[in-house]
């Protein structure tokens, strides 16, 4: 039940983006993509972004125990 | 008789071989074991090369955004590490799933984790585009 709500929660995040990138491209308002790359301007968000895709890859990649 | 120029041929021969040579090398990094220093030396090191690729090849800046405008998307990451950070303070992870216990079970074969690793490096390049 707790894993059901929790998977809810994920599912709901994603639908959010999906609905929120196709109300952007009706309105014509910045979707994903624009906002990432105007963040990525940014000198410290684009090393924090940078440094924290790296780190995923590591904990994804690296930091597991395959069966 | 429509030969295209070599301008624009070079390029997609170039993108097709740097493509087979990422998902061989993918193949390769997706072996090692985990845990080891090789495993993250490979792992990191491509993703600093991706990058530095990515830096090279910048987009044109982007239109200017407004904090404004970009508040839902703000608002929808809180949101997003709002519901890991809940997951990832509770036990037993069966019952409060991380994004990364989800990935791991979709990863657990090589040639999984080899398409998903090439799927990474790719995603660098493009952010560090933009």
């Amino acid at each position: 039940m707790t894993a059901g709500l929790t998977l809810a929660a994920y599912a709901a995040v994603v639908v959010a983006a999906v609905a929120l990138e196709v109300a952007a491209r009706r309105r014509e308002a910045p979707g994903f993509g624009e906002v990432l790359a105007a963040a990525l301007r940014i000198r410290p968000v684009r090393v924090a972004l940078l440094a924290g895709w790296l780190w995923l890859g590591w904990h994804v990649f690296v930091r597991v125990d395959w069966q | 008789m429509h030969d295209e120029p070599a301008g624009r041929r070079e390029p997609r021969a170039g993108a097709v071989l740097a493509g087979l040579a990422t998902l061989a090398y993918a193949w390769w990094a997706a072996g090692l074991a985990p845990f080891s220093l090789g495993a993250t030396v490979a792992v990191v090191g491509a993703g600093l090369v991706a990058i530095a690729a990515g830096g090279r090849a910048r987009r044109p800046a982007p239109r200017r955004v407004t904090v404004r405008q970009a508040a839902p998307w703000i608002v929808l990451a809180l949101a997003a590490g709002a519901v890991q950070l809940a997951s990832f303070v509770q036990a037993p992870r069966d019952d409060h799933p991380t994004i990364s216990s989800l990935t791991n079970a979709l990863l657990d074969s090589q040639p999984a984790r080899a398409a998903a690793l090439a799927c990474w490096l790719a995603l660098a390049v493009e952010l560090a585009r933009r």
